[in-house]
């Protein structure tokens, strides 16, 4: 019997799905129900290469539209604002009914947003997808005073561009260093330096109070009550899963959709996968919930095999990058319970990197390099902390040792 | 096709076995791996973004590049993981007198 697969979600995990089930499955029908009209693109360039004009739109497409196409993978554009588990059936806004033999939901996840007491919530710009990057690019043309507000991966990768844009750039963070939900210390300090150098203005440990508008400007009134003017305001404060159409169902939620190794959720053939996904960690053995474009992509594989009927655990070693300037960060692994930390290298041109081990053996790392520098030995971590093992602490430390030879045929 | 598009890039020793150099030659840059069953040439620069996979992370027939984790098979050329998609181009190498010599077209 040809089965009837619906992914819910158009971003990466529902691509790689839907490819991974028809790798497998040359009967069953695919559908993906996006609420963007664009096909199912790449987003990590939307901070980067599409605000400097070096993509456009056309290049953020996965390879082209042509592998649905090839692929008989359809995709509709719809909003899907009802579901029902017991029927099998998903409601758009306009009452057009979808059923499946088995559901993908692949939702990602939303933007938290600034609250105000006033009414200009609205005018405070987020940058997840494309419409809002196009948003952007458009407006900020005649801005030069832009405030970022949050010190995250993308917040920083926006003041980065805009400041190859030759723009004013402030950004604030509440915390007391850069990035410090994930990146340790030392590395963070590297990435504020280089933003300083190039211009930003980087301030940490404030608060925003007060948003106030005169005439076309901004007042940011701070937590310790000095006040910011700009032009233009973005934020990245993070983000949370897209479950609300999923809160008054069986569905199991918690921090996202409870998934076990095999992307499974609580109710009998609904999957879940990427960002939506709180899963079970096998080799962690612990609930974790990633937002990156590795997981989703690895995810939304795993989660198509399972589908197939392939029953394959999900086992990857979390990996994520960020690009900032000429620099590349990457981290791998998890690095936090370590019992010990070990340096490599001396400088950003050739690249820094500390590891993190617990009793002996290597957990993660972090890495920030020139373009390309860190990568090799990230990946190498990577591949020892899949295997656990215990590792020579003299190499890892000796810049001039290569990490190859910790990896053993 | 003539002689003088064959372009020696060193000496075999160069290359330790399983890993690449970056050769560089007028104004295109290149790498030369050496892999368990012989030596192979690719262009120098991923295809995805403008880095060079000299830093990248050579396993079995595969390089890995060191930004983003595209993955291309030396060999073909073929891009075989994202976020690569557009196959890297591959050269033909021979070896005279333990010196390396790519084809450059």
């Amino acid at each position: 019997m040809k089965k009837k697969i619906l992914i819910l979600g158009g971003g990466q995990s529902a691509l790689y799905a839907a490819r991974e089930i028809r790798r497998n499955d040359e009967e069953a029908s695919i559908t993906i129900l996006g609420e963007e009209k664009q096909l199912p693109y790449e987003r990590p360039p939307l901070s980067k290469d599409y605000l400097l004009n070096k993509k456009n739109e056309e290049d953020l497409v996965f390879n082209n539209s042509k592998i649905l196409d090839d692929k008989k993978i359809f995709y509709i554009n719809t909003n899907i604002e009802k579901v029902d588990f017991n029927s099998k059936t998903l409601v758009s806004n306009n009452q057009k009914e979808y059923s499946y033999d088995i559901l993908l939901i692949a939702t990602g996840s939303e933007n938290n947003k600034i609250k105000l007491d006033n009414n200009l919530e609205d005018e405070i710009h987020y940058l997840r997808n494309l419409e809002e990057a196009k948003i952007i690019k458009k407006k900020i043309e005649n801005k030069n005073n832009i405030v970022i507000i949050g010190g995250g991966f993308i917040g920083l990768e926006i003041a980065s561009s805009l400041s190859q844009l030759n723009k004013k750039v402030t950004l604030i963070e509440i915390g007391n260093q850069l990035m410090g939900r994930i990146i340790p210390k030392p590395i963070a300090d590297l990435v504020k330096d280089t933003h300083e150098a190039a211009g930003n203005k980087i301030i940490l440990n404030k608060q925003i109070l007060q948003i106030s508008k005169y005439n076309e400007n901004y007042k940011i009134l701070l937590s310790d009550n000095s006040e910011l003017e700009a032009d233009f305001i973005i934020a990245g404060i993070g983000s949370k899963p897209s479950v609300s159409l999923f809160e008054n169902t069986d569905l199991k939620l918690d921090n996202g959709i409870l998934t076990n190794e095999f992307c499974e959720t609580s109710i009998k053939d609904v999957y879940a996968a990427g960002d939506v996904s709180n899963f079970y960690h096998p080799l962690y053995k612990q609930y974790i919930r990633l937002e990156s474009y590795q997981h989703a992509q690895n995810h939304g594989i795993c989660a198509g095999k399972n589908i197939s009927g392939l029953k394959i655990e999900y086992t990857s070693i979390p990996w994520m990058w960020s690009d900032q300037f000429n620099l590349n960060l990457q981290l791998t692994g998890i690095c936090e319970n370590f019992d010990e930390i070990i340096e490599r290298g001396k400088d950003i041109e050739n690249g820094i990197i500390y590891f993190f081990l617990k009793d002996k053996s290597i957990k993660g790392a972090c890495g920030l390099g020139v373009a390309g520098k860190v990568g090799r030995d990230i990946r190498i971590t990577t591949k020892l902390a899949e295997k656990n093992v215990i590792v020579d602490k003299r190499i890892l430390g000796d810049e001039s040792q290569k990490l190859n030879k910790l990896i053993s045929k | 096709m003539a002689e003088e598009n064959w372009i020696e890039v060193g000496s075999t020793d160069s290359i330790e076995e399983e890993d690449l150099i970056r050769f560089d030659h007028g104004d295109k840059t290149f790498c030369v791996y050496r892999l368990t069953d012989g030596f192979y040439a690719t262009d120098g620069y991923c295809t995805h973004e403008v880095v060079h996979l000299e830093d990248g992370l050579v396993m079995d027939d595969e390089i890995e590049c060191p930004m983003h984790q595209g993955v291309f098979n030396i060999k073909s050329g073929e891009a075989l993981s994202p976020p690569a998609c557009e196959d890297l181009k591959t050269y033909p190498v021979k070896v005279d007198n333990d010196k390396i010599y790519i084809k450059i077209d």
